[in-house]
């Protein structure tokens, strides 16, 4: 199995069919190809639209991202193969998009890869003891309202909130993350490790501050509740 | 609250893969590995079960339909493409 290719160049890379694989056939009308395009790629619409939301964290910008990821779909739709992962390939071809048109207006900072590295290590050494969430916070949480999470998810760095995305909203498999990102797996499991461990801290704070919670911390929190 | 079994070191490798579970990413054994040390251990299964929480609150809140304008902006621009390729 051949490494993915980094999502960072100037150049999109979008077919991820395997050199000399099946494609669509060749006498394809143009006619023909729009309807397929929009039969079997649009359906996609709502989810490319909800996370292009969470990259550009703006209507308009979103508008503009899945218009233009789209529009290039169509124009390599003859390097999809059919029969592999469509939603998977619109997802890699969305995040180039981003990348290359829009983060740079964006300028965010890049998570470091040796700090990611440390980070995961000290996850690694955690746990259930230092915890500051209980039970009785599942409710808590339950009754956020959605713009809490958004809110939360949009603070959070980028590729740690794509990563949570995809594999929570979108229920892609690591792999599958991998490829869209262009990373190895393993940085894949780290940004989601510190995404939701990020995530959790934050929503924590929210529901504190919506005084669902007792506004304290550890053992205090597993109170019963009868 | 725990089954009083000295058992910490366990527990650190489990809840180390507690993603990967919720994730489905682990293998059968290790589900079944994991199932059995949850049964036992309510502290981890805590930990196990908001994590999953947070996770279904994550889906609950984030999708939002797109613009129906949006749809009609692409279909128009791909049969322009379309009409390029024509020509």
């Amino acid at each position: 199995m051949s490494e993915p290719t980094p999502a960072t160049g100037s150049e999109v890379e979008i077919d991820l069919g395997e050199p000399g694989a099946t494609r669509a056939p060749e006498d394809e009308s143009p006619g023909d190809r729009v309807a397929r395009f929009e039969a079997d790629a649009l359906q996609y619409l709502d989810q490319l639209y909800s996370a292009a939301m969470r990259m550009t964290r703006n209507p308009a910008d979103a508008e503009d991202l899945v218009q233009e990821a789209f529009t290039k779909a169509f124009a390599s739709f003859h390097q999809y193969r059919p029969g592999t992962n469509l939603k998977a390939w619109l997802y890699r071809i969305l995040t180039n998009t981003y990348i290359n048109s829009y983060r740079k207006k964006q300028r965010q900072p890049l998570q470091s890869a040796a700090e990611e590295i440390e980070d995961w290590q000290l996850a690694r050494a955690e746990s259930h003891t230092s915890t500051g969430l209980r039970s009785a916070e599942h409710e808590a949480l339950d009754r956020l309202p959605d713009s809490d999470v958004k809110d939360a998810l949009q603070a959070l760095p980028e590729e740690f909130r794509m990563a949570v995305y995809y594999a929570d909203v979108e229920g892609f498999a690591y792999k599958e993350i991998a490829e869209i990102m262009g990373t190895p797996i393993g940085t894949v499991m780290s940004r989601l490790h510190r995404g939701r461990r990020q995530l959790r801290a934050m929503l924590e704070d929210y529901a504190r501050d919506r005084g669902l919670v007792a506004a304290t911390s550890g053992d205090a929190t597993e109170e019963v509740r009868s | 609250m725990s089954c009083g079994d000295p058992h910490d070191e366990e527990c650190r490798e489990v809840l180390d893969e507690v993603y990967s579970y919720l994730d489905r990413e682990v293998t059968r054994m290790d589900v079944e590995r994991i199932k059995h040390h949850l049964a036992e251990c309510a502290p981890c299964l805590q930990q196990f079960d908001l994590e999953e929480a947070l996770k279904s609150l994550v889906r609950r809140s984030c999708t939002e339909p797109a613009p129906e304008t949006l749809r009609i902006r692409i279909m128009s621009q791909i049969t322009t493409i379309r009409v390029q390729l024509d020509g």
